[in-house]
């Protein structure tokens, strides 16, 4: 990913700006370390076993451990046959909000309609809504339709959602330029070609975030996966690794840490895959 | 959007309200539970022994399908869920003891286990056990697994330096009223700079209160937590205070895990689990530790149950299930595999419990856990005790952490306390 | 208690939705309706139901498994008189004040920075990525040794310069420092992302034009930059409202200690018991799930509020 020879001095530098550009490499480099230490020491942690990650002094080096780690983790819970599960729910759930958010954006963003203040209005209720006691009659609803126990009843009540709606609208408002649709209206284009050949190609960075964020949600959550999982062999990651948590001083921290780890592997290669489409270089990502 | 949000209350609350409400008032339609060979278990990480369960489906494999499941996250939270939901509802369940409170006045949601002919079990388990399964209308939906006697675990060495009693059997006998125990901290922060004796005050007011018989709420739903029990154990919590007994750290932070390894909080009281979080936290003392009985008499804290659910279609071989799984000898292994102290008194003289702990020095741990479990008093836990302790747990921690006035911290206690019974209907 | 048939009703709330409009000229605008139909249909499908069903419980006691008991407006008289409710919200703006308004400084340098030209920016993103996906276990563990007392970083640097230890998570502003540098850490990567995905849609003859005119670093940010990015800037704001004044994990996993306490409780004195904390103390400590639900709409109407407020200060330079 990294590539090494970026801190080689930029060819069109004058003494000035590479000034300035050590500087920014400084300032950039600071914030790194802050934002990976904790990610360094969860590192060092599955490294180690439970009672030396709570031994003090904390432990700043790597331990011995790991492989032994993975193995107990890998004999505990089934890691890869949970991780398919959260892969098919997170990739369908991030397809679907991705077509679903944008569109409705799209609408809220570009086009005059009654009852859109209104709608959009119920929209920003709706996200204002604390989600934690509706457990019990979402549990109920998805006992009738059979859903319980199965990924349907993961993905289907996340297909679209209020956020991301939300943050679409925000970035087509300044992303999309009304001359723009102006024009390909004229040119005689429909709504579903307005949002294909015009809207969609521009927003881009938009939606590699929206993507980014929706997979990494559907990969994290737990609280209602957790209720609406109830067969062992058909979870999660993110449940099976919450079946790690035992009571008291019985819990493997070096195993649990071990799991966490490994299972942020898949979301890094998405965020690495998904940023490249924010960060384009200057000029060329955006509208013209 | 003020308008939208009435709009929203009038054309879809109430119709859906009553929709849910449909839902759960008749769960007929969904199926509950399992059928025929399949027996669904649920417990957490660390509830029952892995080789128990193993032995039990292996055992029971020709008649029964055990499906043992691992539940994570809150896990009553999940139960509740499910039993109200009335859909893929467990035939045995798990229950814990902090939890039975809040199970019991729902009785009719499990199997009354006396109907499989439980009694016949009773004598073999601790009586103030068997009880706290119990429900105010007799059935009993509680099967018990284990229990956390709480002890005086001390460092053996650092006892010794400041001049108290450091063999096991002086250390229960001598520190065993809380006078006593007392003045032994005061001479042990005179002897050893820097040592407290316990790590809050919470520790004092918990346990003492843990020793009682009664609780915060009694069974005619009347507030009882202003009464002398509390009270009292509420002045044992200042007077340590007072006596500068606590230190001013915070349980399980790196702050007091390294007191405790340098000796400056050589003594707790713990329940037999509380041997485990040494064990894991602080595995340098090794060797260091004794344990003797607690001042006064021994306290209860943790300790679990296994229940048949309505929803089970099998009760009677769930019941044999239960039943041999956490018997004498299976309890013995689950306190080698998860450190869950055994419910059934005979336990105590098998092998397994008589291994001499190198962490304690080669003392044989259960000498001072087994008859302390066999002494702890039988209490009523009210549904609403958890409700109306807090306040007062809460008080009390703000005398020793953020140094409230006592006399203050009760009174605000106190009216908080009538405030929420009267909201919960307890009367006071 | 109502019986079976209620359940088909829901239906009928989907057709009155068209009903309520005029029917003429609404035809024109029927592929609108359709895209954004999605949501709203989902929302009837499986979110009003819920949604329902918590304000009905609001005026109910309940236990969870138990029959429910009608309590009239008990709950609220009670939640409105509720000092500790009261509190929990003040804990909660003074920990999202501390967290969000130098989160979204800092997050807005960052992606200026990133923004800029730079080697290495792959590397950069993903390392800025990370703590948003850390597991919580780790950084609660890692924040616990960072704020702790007398072998704490923060400790230590304090006593570096010259002042006092401060007992961090055992004092009521310490704690509310500590939840908030953990939530600063957490998300100060997230909302730079987002603001980067902004400074994308500016185009470049912009910053052409200011340099032309002669335009240093900061003016450009503030008349070029800010100006342009001001829809990215009320969507992060009101997403960190949303979200800040619903936090609970944050402090949840710093505050919990021994396994006898409650883990919604929020350290001492309640400091870091922020509002949803409360709602989960007394709906499952308590079991008091009718009470529970009357909290939630408080917390619902404490949100709304703060994001109409939001709202109204971002909004109307938005539109100009």
């Amino acid at each position: 990913m990294a590539s090494i020879h970026g801190l080689k001095p930029s060819r069109a530098g004058i003494r000035g700006s590479r000034r300035r550009a050590l500087a920014l490499h400084a300032s950039l480099i600071t914030g790194v370390l802050l934002s990976a230490f904790p990610f360094y020491w969860a590192v060092i942690m599955s490294t180690h076993t439970s009672s030396e990650i709570f031994s003090y002094p904390p432990k700043l080096l790597p331990g011995t451990h790991f492989l032994e780690n993975v193995r107990s983790l890998f004999d505990a819970i089934d890691f890869f046959g949970s991780m398919a599960n959260s892969l098919l729910v997170a990739t369908t759930v991030t397809f679907l909000v991705l077509l679903f958010d944008s569109l409705a954006a799209f609408v809220f963003a570009k086009f005059a309609f009654p009852g859109k203040r209104l709608l959009f209005g119920l929209l920003m209720l709706i996200f204002m809504v604390p989600m934690q006691l509706q457990a019990i009659p979402q549990f109920v609803i998805m006992a009738r339709l059979g859903w319980i126990g199965s990924m349907t009843a993961l993905i289907v009540p996340a297909a679209a959602n209020a956020f991301g709606i939300f943050w679409m609208r925000q970035y087509m408002r300044s992303a999309i330029h009304d001359e723009l649709l102006d024009a390909s209206r004229i040119d005689g284009a429909n709504f579903l070609r307005q949002y294909w050949h015009v809207a969609l190609p521009v927003v881009r960075p938009g939606l590699a975030f929206l993507a980014i964020f929706t997979f990494m949600g559907q990969w994290n959550d737990y609280a209602w996966p957790l209720i609406a999982l109830t067969d062992p062999g058909n979870v999660t990651l993110q449940v099976a690794l919450s079946q790690l948590n035992g009571t008291h001083g019985t819990t493997d921290y070096g195993m649990v840490m071990t799991g966490a780890l490994l299972a942020l592997v898949p979301l890094l290669i998405v965020f690495a895959i998904g940023a490249r489409q924010i960060i384009g270089d200057l000029g060329k990502g955006a509208i013209k | 959007m003020r308008l939208s949000r009435r709009g929203l209350l009038r054309a879809g609350l109430a119709p859906a309200a009553a929709a849910a409400l449909g839902g759960l008032a008749s769960g007929c339609a969904v199926p509950t539970g399992s059928t025929g060979r399949n027996m669904v278990l649920w417990y957490w990480s660390g509830g029952l022994s892995d080789t128990v369960v193993k032995n039990a489906r292996a055992r029971y494999g020709s008649t029964v399908n055990l499906q043992a499941i691992q539940i994570g996250g809150y896990y009553r939270s999940k139960l509740i869920t499910t039993m109200a939901g009335r859909a893929r509802i467990p035939d045995i369940a798990g229950l814990k003891g902090e939890d039975m409170a809040s199970y019991l006045p729902n009785a009719d949601q499990f199997v009354d286990l006396r109907t499989l002919g439980a009694d016949t079990y009773k004598s073999r388990y601790l009586s103030w056990k068997w009880d706290q399964g119990i429900a105010d209308d007799g059935s009993m939906i509680g099967f018990p697994i284990d229990c956390g006697p709480v002890a005086h675990l001390y460092q053996y060495d650092v006892f010794r330096k400041a001049g108290l009693p450091y063999e096991p059997d002086d250390v229960s006998k001598e520190l065993n009223t809380w006078e006593r125990f007392f003045a032994a901290g005061e001479q042990l922060r005179k002897r050893v700079p820097g040592a407290s004796l316990l790590t809050d005050v919470n520790a004092v007011f918990d346990n003492v209160v843990n020793q009682g018989s009664e609780r915060y709420v009694d069974r005619d739903r009347h507030f009882i937590g202003d009464q002398e029990h509390v009270r009292h154990a509420w002045d044992l919590a200042v007077e340590a205070e007072r006596r500068r007994l606590v230190s001013d750290l915070v349980n399980g932070t790196p702050d007091q895990l390294s007191a405790v390894e340098d000796g400056k909080l050589p003594s707790q009281l713990g329940a037999s689990w509380a041997t485990f979080d040494l064990k894991n936290g602080v595995p340098r003392t090794k060797g260091r530790w004794r344990v003797a009985d607690m001042p006064v008499r021994p306290a209860n804290n943790g300790g679990s149950f296994l229940s048949i659910t309505r929803a089970c279609r099998e009760p009677e071989q769930a019941f044999r299930l239960i039943t041999w799984m956490l018997d004498a000898n299976n309890q013995a292994q689950g306190y080698v595999d998860a450190g869950l102290f055994p419910s059934t008194p005979a336990s105590y003289g098998l092998r397994q419990l008589r291994d001499p702990d190198p962490f304690f020095g080669g003392q044989v741990t259960t000498d001072v856990f087994g008859p302390a479990a066999q002494r702890i008093a039988v209490a009523y836990n009210s549904p609403f005790d958890i409700a109306l302790g807090q306040p007062v747990k809460d008080e009390i921690k703000n005398v020793g952490v953020l140094g409230k006035d006592p006399d203050k911290a009760w009174s605000d206690a106190m009216s908080k306390c009538r405030r929420i019974a009267e909201h919960l209907g307890v009367s006071h | 208690m109502a019986t079976v048939p209620a359940l088909e009703k829901p239906p009928v709330v989907v057709a009155e939705i068209p009903a309520v409009q005029p029917r003429k000229g609404l035809r024109r605008y029927w592929h609108l309706y359709a895209a954004i139909s999605p949501f709203y249909l989902l929302f009837l499908a499986f979110g009003l139901i819920p949604v329902g069903f918590s304000f009905y419980l609001s005026f109910h006691r309940w236990d969870g498994l138990g029959s429910m008991e009608w309590a009239g407006l008990s709950q609220y008289r009670y939640l409105v008189g509720d000092s500790d409710f009261w509190q929990s919200i003040a804990t909660t703006v003074v920990i999202w004040a501390l967290a969000t308004f130098p989160m979204i400084f800092l997050a807005m340098v960052t992606a200026v920075m990133l923004n800029s030209a730079v080697r290495l920016k792959n590397a950069y993103r993903v390392a800025f990525f990370l703590p948003s996906v850390t597991s919580v276990v780790a950084v609660a563990i890692v924040f616990g040794s960072v704020f702790s007392t007398n072998f704490g970083l923060v400790n230590a640097l304090l006593q570096a310069v010259g002042l006092d230890q401060v007992a961090w998570l055992n004092t009521p502003w310490g704690i509310k420092v500590a939840i908030a540098t953990l939530m600063t850490w957490q998300w100060t990567g997230y909302n730079a992302i987002i603001f980067l995905a902004g400074l994308q849609t500016i185009p470049g003859e912009l910053y052409e034009a200011a340099r032309i005119d002669g335009a240093g670093p900061v003016q450009t940010f503030f008349r070029v930059t800010l100006p342009l990015l001001r829809p990215t800037l009320l969507f992060v704001l009101v997403v960190s409202t949303v979200t800040g004044l619903q936090s609970f994990s944050e402090p949840q996993v710093l505050l919990q200690n021994t396994a006898n306490e409650s883990t919604f409780s929020g350290g001492p004195g309640h400091s870091g018991r922020t509002m949803v904390l409360y709602f989960f103390q007394q709906t499952f400590d308590n079991n008091d799930f009718g009470y529970g639900a009357a909290v939630a709409w408080g917390i619902f109407l404490v949100v709304v509020l703060f994001s109409i407020i939001n709202w109204r200060l971002l909004q109307r330079r938005d539109e100009a």
